[in-house]
């Protein structure tokens, strides 16, 4: 059971990101600083995972990860890889991924290490699409 | 010469009449004779007599003269017939004419050549209390001597009393000291009963006006759904959510009935107006009416405090509200937030829960240690209900779930804010008076109250 929570169908929720581009209007570059500022978190913020994962395999560090990086990308209406992120929160603090109740660490950091590739691959996605949006390679 | 006197005293003994009394004019024909006057003699005014060495008075005088074998023993017999040893200071002792070591006796008719009053002089018959208190010095020396003393009933009488007293009285005193003691005790008892008995009373009284309270909202929440019910069946529309409006607004609002009197008068204004208007999407009240209409006005110049560590989030936020007309601190960990709200005071706080150092929860339910003004608002992701209600008991007004729009911002601006004046006007206004006193009352009276409108929220 990897989770009940369906993935949303889009990459980017435009509709909270256009309200963020609006706020270009008083201070042209705000939206496309903030995603480039965000793009350097995502990428800082997945190394740190796989570092773990690679390492202690800490899953309360690994889940506060999750939650860190799921926060601006939700802000930003990149509703992927913040369901991709809440995944490995919740991996990490084995709310999700249980069948049997005997699980140990390594059966929620496999689960972890699984979702980081998902997310890795739906980052790959925002960046085409806002670098289409923004006509610049982000 | 000594043997005409010896010889003189023998006839006079013989001569004598009344014998009762043969030690003390025994005495009274030596001091006359004045044949041992560097060893007794009368004082200058004649109305006492001076043993100036008492050595030599032993020694010379008591063999020769008497059958006592030592001095006490001569003393007790003066003592008998009501003789008086002249008490004197020890400075007195030093300036005596007689010499330091001198005793001076005296009895009111043994005076110098009044051979006549010697008749008055009589051995005291029985033992008497009186002896035992006016020669208590005596005595006591003489038992310190370890001389020999008369087997005499009365003396031994007289010392057992003594040292028994003294003994009584240390007791005595001993008894005092733990009377005291166990008064002193019984008194902290009761002190500490009192002080308990009050609390109880109090924390009674709390729990009583808690209940009142809600008592009191659940009637009026039912009286007013009734109120709705009828009135939407007479056809009028009403807006929607009221009846949670209502519930709300009565709920926050009823704890303030128990706070203490200085608490709702410097603060009702801006309680009052933030609190019933808890949910933007309508008027809730009937006095309100006019809100459903107008669109809600948000003054420009509140100061917002950012509690935030993402700094995409902290970007956003922060452009949203300055879109508001906000200015905006921004701190990025639970512990910098309380340090700053104990210096500056602000319009609302937003905080995240997950940060390092301190999570926004616990940090505000510190910060309500000492302010229980500022509107502080959860922003999270964590939108489960136990988690809220956590925030909720921590002291958080609100919360806002993340992500928000501009628009879900707004609305908790609007909520917490709406027809206030950004405290940065009202210091200008009324000095430091609403910053300070406010804040230094509630410390002590209202802290019991500070997690109760979040809680009676969360009710609903």
């Amino acid at each position: 059971m990897p989770t009940s929570v369906p993935i949303p169908t889009d990459v980017i929720n435009w509709e909270i990101l256009s309200e963020i581009v609006s706020m270009d209007e008083d201070n042209p570059d705000f939206s496309k600083e903030l995603i480039i500022q965000y793009i350097d978190q995502a990428e800082t913020t997945f190394a740190h995972i796989e570092a773990e994962l690679d390492g202690s395999c800490d899953l309360t560090q690994l889940a506060s990860l999750g939650h860190f990086l799921r926060g601006s990308s939700a802000a930003l209406g990149l509703q992927r890889i913040a369901w991709a992120c809440e995944r490995i929160q919740n991996y990490g603090r084995k709310r999700e991924g249980v069948v049997s109740g005997q699980e140990d660490d390594a059966h929620f950091a496999g689960l972890i290490r699984q979702t980081l590739e998902q997310a890795r691959l739906e980052f790959a996605a925002v960046r085409r699409e806002l670098s289409k949006f923004y006509h610049t390679q982000l | 010469m000594a043997e005409d006197i010896s010889n003189n005293f023998s006839n006079t003994k013989t001569s004598q009449k009344t014998g009762s009394n043969d030690f003390v004019r025994k005495l009274f024909k030596i001091l006359e004779a004045g044949e041992y006057t560097n060893i007794i003699c009368w004082t200058e005014n004649g109305d006492s007599f001076v043993v100036l060495d008492t050595n030599e008075f032993t020694t010379k005088i008591l063999p020769r003269h008497f059958k006592h074998s030592n001095f006490a023993s001569f003393v007790r017999q003066l003592n008998k017939y009501d003789f008086h040893k002249v008490k004197r200071t020890s400075e007195e002792k030093q300036n005596s004419q007689y010499g330091e070591h001198s005793w001076e006796f005296k009895h009111p008719f043994f005076r110098i050549h009044d051979e006549q009053a010697l008749d008055s002089i009589k051995r005291k018959t029985a033992v008497q209390k009186k002896i035992v208190l006016d020669e208590n010095t005596v005595l006591v020396k003489q038992s310190a001597d370890g001389s020999a003393i008369e087997p005499d009933s009365a003396t031994s009488l007289i010392l057992n009393n003594t040292v028994s007293k003294s003994k009584f009285t240390q007791l005595k005193r001993k008894v005092e000291t733990l009377e005291q003691e166990l008064q002193q005790i019984k008194n902290e008892n009761y002190n500490m009963k009192l002080g308990y008995q009050k609390m109880q009373s109090k924390y009674n009284t709390v729990l009583e006006s808690f209940l009142t309270s809600k008592a009191l909202n659940d009637s009026l929440v039912n009286n007013f759904n009734i109120l709705s019910t009828s009135l939407s069946q007479q056809g009028l529309e009403l807006p929607q959510g009221l009846n949670f409006n209502l519930a709300s607004s009565t709920n926050a609002q009823s704890p303030r009935k128990t706070q203490s009197p200085e608490f709702s008068s410097v603060v009702p204004t801006q309680i009052t107006l933030q609190k019933p208007n808890s949910n933007v999407d309508s008027g809730p009240s009937s006095t309100a009416s006019n809100d459903i209409i107008e669109p809600p006005v948000l003054r420009p110049g509140f100061h917002v405090l950012l509690v935030e560590d993402d700094a995409v989030c902290i970007q956003l936020c922060s452009k949203f509200l300055m879109k508001y007309g906000c200015s905006v601190e921004v701190v990025t960990d639970g512990l910098s937030a309380i340090s700053t709200l104990e210096k500056f005071r602000y319009d609302l706080v937003l905080m995240d829960i997950v940060m390092p150092n301190l999570d926004g929860a616990t940090a505000t339910s510190i910060v309500r240690s000492f302010d229980n003004q500022t509107p502080i608002i959860a922003m999270t992701g964590n939108i489960e209900d136990q988690d809220l209600v956590t925030y909720l008991q921590h002291g958080m007004n609100d919360i806002l779930a993340k992500p928000f729009t501009k628009d879900d911002l707004h609305s908790m601006l609007i909520r917490y804010l709406r027809n206030r004046i950004p405290l940065s006007e009202q210091r200008s206004n009324t000095a430091s008076k609403d910053d300070q006193t406010p804040l230094a009352e509630e410390n002590g009276s209202a802290s019991l109250i500070s997690e109760e409108p979040p809680l009676k929220k969360q009710l609903i």
